[in-house]
C-alpha cells in the first residue's frame, strides 16, 4: 500500500475516533486505528505495516494514553502478526477477518495492559468487559468492512439492472 | 493483499526485513516511553503535550462536527419522543379534563347537598334529589324530581329546601316522581305560628303566596311572624319554617286572614331535599289525602 493511501487512512482513523466519541455515549467501541493498521497489514509489507501500526499507536497514545508509545508498541507488534497472517495463511472471508481482528484487540489490550502495568505500576486489567466488548465491537465492524470490500457490487448492480429491464 | 510489482512482492513477503523495522520501532517505542519525562504543571508529558497541541485545531473540528451530527440524530430521535410524548400528554390531558368535569360536578353537588344540609334542622333528610320540572299552570304547581321507587322516594314524603317547606311528593314513578308544591293552590299543610303557638291551615293561593287559614281573630299575629309547620297534618314534620306573615287582615267571618310570604324561594328550586314521610302516613297511606283540599 501506498504512503499516499496510508497517510489518509490514519487520519480517516483519528477522524472516525473523534467523530464516534462524539456520539451521546462519549465513547468509540471500535477500534478505529487497528482496522487502519489491519488495512495496511493485509497489503502484505512488513515494514510499512509495523511503521503505520507505529504511528497509529502514536496517534491513539495522543488521544487517550497517559503516555506516548503504549499502542504504538502493541499496533507495531499486531501489524507485523496480521501481515505474517495476510502472506503466510490464506486468509479471507468475513468472519474469519472478524474473528482475527477481534483476538488481535485483546492482544493490544493484553499488550497495553502489560505494558502500563510495567511502567506505571497499574493493575492489570485485561478481560475486562469494556476490552470484550470493545474487541467485538472491533471485530464485528471489520468483518462487515470486509464483506463490503470483498462484495461484487458492480455485477450486482448489472444484474439488478436486467432484471429491472426484463 | 496482493503486492504491486515483483520486487516489492519479493520485499513484502520477506519478513526479516519487516522484522528489523520492528525491532527499531519497539525499540524507538520502549525509548520514548522511558523517556518521557512529566509535563510542566503536571499537564501529562511534554510530548503528549506538543501532539495535543499541535492536534487541537482538528480535534476541535472534528468535535464539533461530531456534536453536530450526534446532536442532529438527537434531536431527530427527540422529535419522534417528543410527538409520542405529545399524543401521551393530549390523551392525559383529556382524560384529565373529563375527571375534572366529573369532580367539578361532584364538588358542586357536593357543595349543593352541603348547602341544602346545612344551616337547615330539617328532620329526618333522606337525600337530596334534582328537580327535573316545574309546572305552574292555571294554580297548579308541581315538579318533576329526578328520584323514584328505586331511591326510597314513597309517596307524601316531604320536600324542602333550607328556606323552609316545598311541597310534597304526590306520585312515585321508578325513577322520576311528580310533587305537589306548596304554593298550588289546592296544597294544604298545618301551620303553626311560631311565636304565638296557635294551629292553623296554610294553604298555597296557586301564585306566589300562601295563606294561613284558622286563625282567631283574637290572635295577636303580626307581619313578620314566623309561621312553621305544626306536625299535625301526619304528613309534614314539625318545626319546618313555612314562611313570613306578610299582611293580616280581618276577614268576613270569625277567623282573620293571614298572607304568608313563602320562605323557600320558588322561583329558584333547583334541588331539593327529601325527607323521611311521617310514620302516620306509612301507617294509612290515606292521612296524605288531607293535606289536598
Amino acid at each position: 500500500m501506498k504512503l499516499s493511501r496510508i497517510v489518509p487512512l490514519l487520519v480517516a482513523a483519528a477522524v472516525l475516533e473523534f467523530f464516534m466519541g462524539g456520539s451521546p455515549s462519549h465513547r468509540s467501541p471500535v477500534d478505529w486505528f487497528l482496522l487502519a493498521t489491519a488495512t495496511v497489514a493485509r497489503s502484505g509489507d512488513f515494514v510499512r505495516a509495523v511503521l503505520a501500526g507505529a504511528a497509529a499507536g502514536f496517534l491513539e497514545d495522543g488521544i487517550s494514553q497517559r503516555m506516548l508509545g503504549l499502542n504504538a508498541f502493541a499496533k507495531a507488534v499486531i501489524g507485523y502478526a496480521l501481515t505474517i497472517v495476510a502472506v503466510r495463511v490464506v486468509f479471507g472471508g468475513a468472519i474469519a477477518m472478524g474473528a482475527a481482528l477481534a483476538a488481535a484487540e485483546l492482544v493490544n489490550e493484553s499488550l497495553v495492559a502489560l505494558l502500563s502495568a510495567l511502567l506505571l505500576q497499574s493493575p492489570i486489567v485485561i478481560l475486562s468487559r469494556d476490552a470484550l466488548w470493545r474487541a467485538a465491537a472491533t471485530g464485528v465492524t471489520g468483518g462487515a468492512l470486509e464483506a463490503a470490500w470483498s462484495f461484487p457490487w458492480q455485477e450486482w448492480w448489472k444484474r439488478r439492472r436486467l432484471r429491472r429491464l426484463r | 493483499m496482493r503486492p504491486q510489482s515483483p520486487l516489492g512482492e519479493i520485499a513484502a513477503v520477506n519478513p526479516r526485513r519487516g522484522g528489523i523495522v520492528l525491532a527499531m520501532v519497539l525499540i524507538g517505542c520502549v525509548l520514548i516511553l522511558s523517556a518521557q519525562a512529566p509535563g510542566r504543571g503536571g499537564r501529562g508529558t511534554v510530548l503528549q503535550s506538543w501532539i495535543l497541541t499541535a492536534s487541537a485545531p482538528a480535534v476541535n473540528l472534528v468535535a464539533s462536527a461530531s456534536r453536530s451530527f450526534w446532536g442532529a440524530i438527537g434531536s431527530t430521535g427527540e422529535l419522534f419522543r417528543a410527538r409520542a410524548e405529545n399524543e401521551r400528554l393530549r390523551s392525559d390531558l383529556d382524560r384529565a379534563q373529563r375527571e375534572l368535569f366529573r369532580l367539578r360536578a361532584e364538588v358542586k353537588q357536593t357543595a349543593a347537598e352541603g348547602r341544602l344540609a346545612a344551616g337547615s334542622a330539617l328532620p329526618g333528610i333522606v337525600r337530596s334529589v334534582p328537580i327535573l320540572l316545574v309546572e305552574h299552570r292555571s294554580g297548579v304547581l308541581s315538579a318533576l324530581i329526578a328520584a323514584g321507587s328505586t331511591d326510597g322516594v314513597v309517596p307524601d314524603s316531604p320536600l324542602a329546601v333550607p328556606g323552609g317547606l316545598v311541597g310534597r311528593v304526590v306520585a312515585v314513578g321508578r325513577g322520576v316522581s311528580r310533587a305537589q308544591l306548596l304554593l298550588d293552590a289546592s296544597a294544604a299543610a298545618g301551620a303553626r305560628i311560631a311565636r304565638t303557638g296557635e294551629l292553623g291551615v296554610i294553604r298555597g293561593d296557586g301564585k306566589d303566596r300562601l295563606t294561613l287559614n284558622n286563625i282567631a281573630t283574637t290572635s295577636t299575629v303580626a307581619p313578620g311572624d314566623w309561621i312553621e309547620s305544626a306536625g299535625i297534618d301526619g304528613i309534614y314534620p314539625r318545626g319546618i319554617p313555612i314562611g313570613r306573615v306578610e299582611s293580616v287582615s280581618r276577614g268576613s267571618k270569625l277567623f282573620l286572614e293571614v298572607r304568608v310570604a313563602p320562605s323557600a324561594d320558588f322561583t329558584r328550586l333547583t334541588d331539593l331535599l327529601l325527607l323521611s314521610p311521617s310514620p302516620a302516613t306509612q301507617e294509612n297511606p290515606e292521612v296524605g289525602r288531607s293535606a289536598t283540599r
